[in-house]
């Protein structure tokens, strides 16, 4: 029967082939075929070891395709109006057939989507398959991210629950918060107002309504989706084209090697899926309400990062401009990475010391390695903050204690002076300042072999201490400028060091209640000096390292790294200002909202 | 090396300087090449104006949005303090002072939260990212970068105080005057 199936004109009109196992029909398969021509007939065999990938390209476009399937059924029964759509979801949710268990299908495979995205970039990153002549990729790659996130952003307002509703606000605000096309930002236009400002083009009105609902759908659902199916082909062709960054081993046919793996990654994720959809319901809130906020109200995890960052920043710093600096400078990355080394493979640890300590070193590409991954930390670390250990009104709660709205605080934060906030800045910047090779030959031929090395030495220490002493004098001398209005304290010092939220400052204050003011402000000022002296001691450490890089990059490039760095290294920095010494912003211009 | 730098800085001598320019626009751009680059003009230039167009389109012209103005019943209503009573409704507090009342609108000056307002501190808190206020709307801590803004507020004829949440004032020396300010 299936004999004669097979001898019918309209088989053989679908499949040009038969199905033995042959080597011919091992390659006819793959390029006799729309869906997996887009595969080689033959690859590498190393290019392919799950423990190189991890599989993690093919399971982002299976997940992509999961989402489209399961957002394609959850249309047919919702309806994008204020009145309706939370109904919808509940509907969903209670009463229509498996409603509720393909939203949370659609929930958790965008979950899993932003975290196998995020992985994908780190194993690209970390196997050097950036590199010549794959650059390209790795910028749609990061483009692939962007949209990701705003695809996940969009999708969030649909239930139209609080959750929704609040985090679209806010991140609809910084829109408004942006400079020139928002209307609350610096470097305010005339004619930009709220009624014709980008988040106004955003969400189709001055509130969060039926246009900003109806637009995030049509973006969520139509225009987002075919923006990235385009990136991906983009993508997916020049994977293809550019080659796979592992060329070792015998060549093995893609039918079955690789498109056996995928299909078993594709399994996989789909039982992971089940199980997380049958075991856990995706959250939904009470129904939005524009008047009342929920006291904490907390971004979904992947933007997490960026509400906790909102705290330390204007409005237009942490939500416009270090967002663009991020996504630009993850795009730069293999324009401004010159080491040929460490393509195709993960790179190679050494165990080392420093000082007492072992530390596994990666031999091969130290300072790209070190730099993404702590970037990558970071990013984490932020979001563990926002997820952990901020409770009501935003204040912070160690994980695990119980949170009380009743709990009677009072937050105290106090700008430093901007003449001394420019000095600490001015003596950061100077950490990142090189000497080239010209430089020390002629210090070395003017003044002896040893003094390019000791000179440097001097100016990080000297730095360093700058620093200490920008922050340190303000804060034990200056003048509280809220005094008496706003405040009963009359010095930063006397305030801050009253504070519940500022540790280092009442520490301080409470060492000298003690001891006396003799005593304790020598005590402080050898706390002080001893500081800087380390901060300073640290980065001359890595001055041979600075200086090694600059040498390899030339000036516009270093410039470059150099401030992608020390911005990463000053949000960390920004973050212990203000979580340890109650410090709002160093520096604060209200005329250009520029408050940092 | 003199000839090669005379030669390098002084223009080329030609017979008239009008007819060098002309010479030289001629060689620049061809007329042939001239047809070419106005084509390609305007071919970008109408592409611009239909993306524009395009992009105008997405600024809507009518919005079917609550009105900003509602009225918050009598003055003699409010006892001395902050009211709570329209902030569910209408996202606003009703401030009573010995002076008068203003009006502060429940919007965090920061992203665009509502705040919470705390009796026992005296503070207004934002629930997003902790920006503090005083009862008068000053920041006191966290990111808000301006103060609360206060709405325009009037007496009714029917003797009750209508509220204008479109007409808005935070900065210090205005706020407590004029519209902004309903003497008791």
């Amino acid at each position: 029967m299936t004999q004669d199936l097979k001898k019918t004109k309209i088989w053989k009109s679908i499949f040009r082939h038969d199905f033995s196992d042959t080597p011919r029909t091992r390659l006819q398969r793959v390029f006799g075929n729309v869906f997996l021509h887009l595969h080689p007939v033959r690859v590498p065999k190393d290019a392919i070891r799950i423990v190189y990938t991890w599989g993690l390209g093919g399971l982002s476009f299976y997940l992509f395709l999961v989402l489209s399937v399961t957002g394609i059924l959850l249309m047919f029964y919702y309806r994008p109006t204020t009145i309706h759509a939370y109904q919808d979801i509940k509907d969903l949710a209670f009463v229509v057939t498996l409603g509720g268990w393909l939203r949370n299908m659609h929930r958790w495979a965008a979950h899993l989507m932003v975290v196998i995205v995020i992985l994908h970039m780190v194993r690209v990153f970390l196997t050097g398959a950036y590199k010549p002549p794959r650059e390209y990729n790795w910028v749609v790659g990061v483009i692939l991210l962007v949209m990701t996130l705003f695809l996940s952003y969009t999708g969030y307002l649909l239930p139209w629950d609080q959750l929704a509703l609040w985090a679209v606000t806010v991140g609809a605000q910084m829109a408004a918060n942006s400079p020139m096309v928002g209307s609350e930002g610096p470097f305010q236009l005339p004619f930009i107002t709220p009624g014709n400002d980008a988040k106004f083009f955003l969400v189709g009105g001055t509130i969060i309504s039926d246009n900003a609902l109806l637009r995030f759908y049509v973006l969520h659902c139509v225009a987002v989706p075919f923006l990235f199916l385009i990136f991906l082909s983009v993508h997916l062709w020049r994977v293809r084209k550019d080659t796979f960054s592992r060329q070792t081993g015998e060549k093995v046919d893609v039918w079955p090697h690789l498109v056996s793996r995928e299909l078993l990654a594709a399994l996989l994720a789909t039982v992971v899926l089940f199980v997380w959809s049958l075991v856990v319901q995706a959250p939904l809130e009470g129904q939005a309400n524009p008047n009342v906020t929920p006291n904490p109200s907390k971004a979904p995890w992947y933007f997490l990062g960026l509400q906790e960052l909102l705290v330390y920043f204007d409005p237009w710093i942490a939500g416009v401009v270090l967002p663009t600096v991020i996504i630009v400078g993850l795009m730069a990355i293999p324009y401004l990475d010159l080491n040929p080394k460490g393509v195709g493979v993960y790179p190679r640890m050494e165990r080392r010391k420093l000082g007492p300590l072992p530390i596994w070193y990666p031999a091969e590409r130290p300072f790209a390695v070190t730099v993404f991954l702590f970037g990558i930390l970071l990013w984490f670390a932020l979001i563990f903050i926002g997820y952990y250990c901020r409770g009501p009104n935003w204040e912070w709660y160690w994980p695990g204690a119980s949170w009380s709205h009743r709990h009677l605080s009072k937050l105290t934060l106090k700008n430093l002076p901007n003449l001394w906030g420019g000095l600490l800045l001015a003596g950061y910047a100077l950490q990142g300042v090189p000497m080239p090779k010209r430089a020390k030959d002629r210090i070395a031929g003017r003044l002896g072999p040893r003094a390019p090395e000791a000179l440097s030495g001097a100016l990080h220490i000297g730095s360093g201490l700058l620093m200490s002493a920008a922050l340190f004098i303000p804060l034990l001398t200056a003048p509280d400028p809220d005094d008496p209005l706003r405040s009963h304290h009359a010095t930063l010092f006397a305030a801050l060091g009253r504070a519940t939220n500022a540790p280092l400052v009442s520490a301080c204050y409470r060492l000298v209640e003690r001891v006396g003011p003799a005593m304790g402000f020598t005590l402080i000022g050898l706390l002080a000096a001893t500081m800087g002296a380390m901060l300073g001691w640290l980065s001359a450490r890595c001055a041979a390292l600075k200086d090694r890089l600059y040498d390899d990059l030339g000036s516009v490039k270093y410039a470059i790294v150099i401030a992608l760095l020390l911005m990463m290294l000053g949000v960390l920095g920004k973050i212990a200002l203000r979580l340890l010494c109650g410090i709002k912003y160093v520096i604060s211009l209200p005329a250009f909202n520029f408050n940092i | 090396m003199d000839r090669d730098l005379a030669a390098s800085s002084l223009p080329v001598p030609c017979a008239g300087r009008q007819t060098g320019t002309w010479a030289w626009l001629e060689e620049r751009f061809s007329r042939r090449d001239a047809l070419l680059k106005i084509g390609w003009a305007f071919f970008y230039v109408f592409l611009g104006g239909w993306l524009l167009s395009n992009l105008r389109y997405l600024f809507p012209n009518v919005l079917y949005e609550p009105s900003l103005i509602f009225k918050a019943g009598k003055p003699e209503d409010y006892p001395l303090g902050v009211s709570e009573k329209w902030k569910k409704a209408q996202r606003a507090w009703i401030v009573r002072t010995p002076e008068g009342f203003y009006c502060l609108w429940a919007r965090c000056t920061h992203l665009g939260c509502t705040p919470n307002w705390f009796e026992a501190e005296g503070r207004f808190k934002c629930p997003c990212h902790g920006s503090n206020f005083s009862v008068q709307g000053d920041v006191l801590a966290g990111p808000a970068p301006k103060p609360l803004w206060r709405c325009r507020m009037a007496l009714a004829a029917d003797g009750q105080i209508v509220v204008d949440k479109g007409r808005l004032e935070n900065r210090p020396d205005r706020r407590d005057q004029g519209d902004f300010l309903l003497h008791a």
